[in-house]
């Protein structure tokens, strides 16, 4: 039986787009608030790289990667393309959760249940993934309409058993959840392990890091590469500041997370919140205030190269295959009115 | 705005140079003439920037190591972020309303009170442990 991965990234910026982008940046200014990308990495690490991982030791040679603007409409273009490939099933993973789930004990369960739809649940709800028949698949792609979309909006019309996922996961998107999974991930709670050089006990640093002599960092704490910390600055406990920040005089970062490229003023105090760029999320406030106008943070520009999102990111370095991803256009778009590329992603 | 509990001063989004000169003298002044807590209140502003920081920064310092006291009014939840933010909310009291920012200089006082009561019997008790 063969089948057919795709990993969908959702979110309105482009696939390749990483922060430091302008595109990215005028996302932001638009949206007014975070944009919490699923690309954006934890503790140094691309959870689309630990997808990837996953659909790898299921034996598949090759999977699809797309972005979504939520409605999955860039899905159905593609349907027909995978009906006409003669892919017997088709794995959807949409890129919102972490989870440590055994892909082939979900191939698994869809067989045994017989299921024409199986879509992963936890407790709290779905998880983004979904397995599909080829004749789920093929009903789909005639009637343009992704069946996985219609689960995820409650109007089940399908005769399916939910695969109950019991072990780790989190869901990337939300601020809180992201957070716990940044301190699960240093206290060794979860399989998630830091990027880096573990220096003394629970704190990581990456390549490149320039910390000063009076920087303070309390474990568990993380600091990606190539990030500047400046003198009297607090970093942890339960802190990560991932790749290419600048953490200015004196300012400490607790229980936070402070995504790439941002840089935070001197003296100020960060507790609780995720910040991206020139926003911050308070997590006990339920706010986001920009912090640019009172001149307390912003977004460092810089280019990053596609090369760079996708091969050399501190995820990606890390593929265990020891050689980097071969990406490739696919060239069944069955649409040139598709509004999103496809890639291929040789495993 | 003077009342019994302290004086509130509004804290608007100032547009114009001039105008933030003039709450800068209104505020710095009623600080250094009050003798009881002076409330600002951050209710009619949404947007705080660097130079509202700067001056809410100034207005602590002014008090520091003095009696008197300032204490803000955060108003939309953002302010409160970057009051955290920015460690004000570490150095003097914030809160929601302009009612509850009254209410605490009287239990501030009731406690001063309540303080003297024990420092005094402590006084006295220690007075006795002395004389015998």
């Amino acid at each position: 039986m063969e089948l057919g991965t795709v990993v969908v990234v959702p979110a309105k910026e482009d696939l390749f787009a990483m922060p430091g982008d302008q595109s990215h940046v005028a996302a932001l200014a638009q949206s007014a608030r975070p944009l919490y990308s699923s690309r954006m990495p934890i503790l140094g690490n691309d959870v689309l790289q630990s997808w990837i991982e996953r659909v790898r030791k299921l034996g598949v040679q090759s999977l699809w990667i797309t972005s979504s603007h939520g409605d999955d409409s860039e899905a159905c273009f593609a349907l027909p393309g995978f009906a006409r490939q003669g892919f017997d099933r088709l794995l959807m993973i949409k890129l919102k959760s972490y989870a440590e789930m055994d892909l082939a004990d979900l191939v698994r369960f869809h067989c045994e249940k017989r299921n024409s739809v199986t879509e992963a649940h936890d407790a709290r709800g779905q998880l983004g993934v979904c397995l599909l028949d080829h004749r789920e698949l093929q009903a789909a792609a005639e009637k343009h309409q992704f069946p996985g979309s219609v689960i995820s909006r409650g109007r089940n019309t399908y005769d399916h058993h939910p695969y109950q996922f019991r072990g780790y996961a989190k869901r990337i998107l939300s601020a809180s959840e992201r957070q716990e999974l940044v301190r699960d991930g240093l206290t060794g709670a979860c399989a998630l392990r830091p990027f880096g050089t573990e220096i003394r006990e629970q704190v990581w640093i990456g390549e490149g890091v320039n910390l000063a002599d009076s920087v303070r960092v309390i474990g568990p704490a993380y600091i990606g590469a190539r990030t500047i910390v400046r003198e009297g600055a607090t970093i942890g406990p339960f802190a990560s500041v991932e790749r290419h920040c600048v953490v200015d005089c004196g300012t400490t970062v607790e229980r936070s997370t402070v995504l790439p490229n941002t840089y935070l003023a001197p003296g100020l105090l960060i507790r609780h919140g995720l910040v991206d760029g020139r926003y911050l999320q308070d997590l006990g406030w339920g706010a986001v205030a920009d912090l640019e106008p009172a001149g307390l943070g912003g977004r460092i520009h810089r280019r990053e190269s596609h090369g760079q999102a996708f091969g050399e990111s501190d995820g990606f370095s890390r593929a265990e295959s020891g050689s980097a991803w071969n990406i490739v256009p696919w060239d069944i778009v069955p649409s040139p009115t598709a509004p999103q590329p496809w890639f291929q992603v040789q495993l | 705005m003077r009342t019994a509990a302290g004086t509130v001063l509004p804290f608007p989004c100032s547009s114009s140079c001039a105008n933030r000169r003039a709450l800068r003298k209104n505020l710095l002044g009623a600080l250094r003439v009050s003798g009881s807590p002076v409330i600002v209140d951050l209710s009619g502003c949404s947007n705080l920037n660097h130079e509202d920081i700067d001056l809410l920064l100034e207005c602590v310092a002014q008090v520091a190591g003095r009696d008197t006291k300032v204490l803000f009014v955060a108003g939309p939840r953002v302010n409160r972020v970057l009051l955290d933010v920015t460690r004000i909310a570490s150095v003097a009291p914030v809160f929601d309303s302009v009612k509850e920012a009254r209410a605490y200089p009287q239990m501030a006082t009731k406690n001063d009170a309540e303080d003297r009561v024990l420092t005094k019997s402590r006084s006295s008790q220690s007075q006795r442990l002395w004389s015998a």
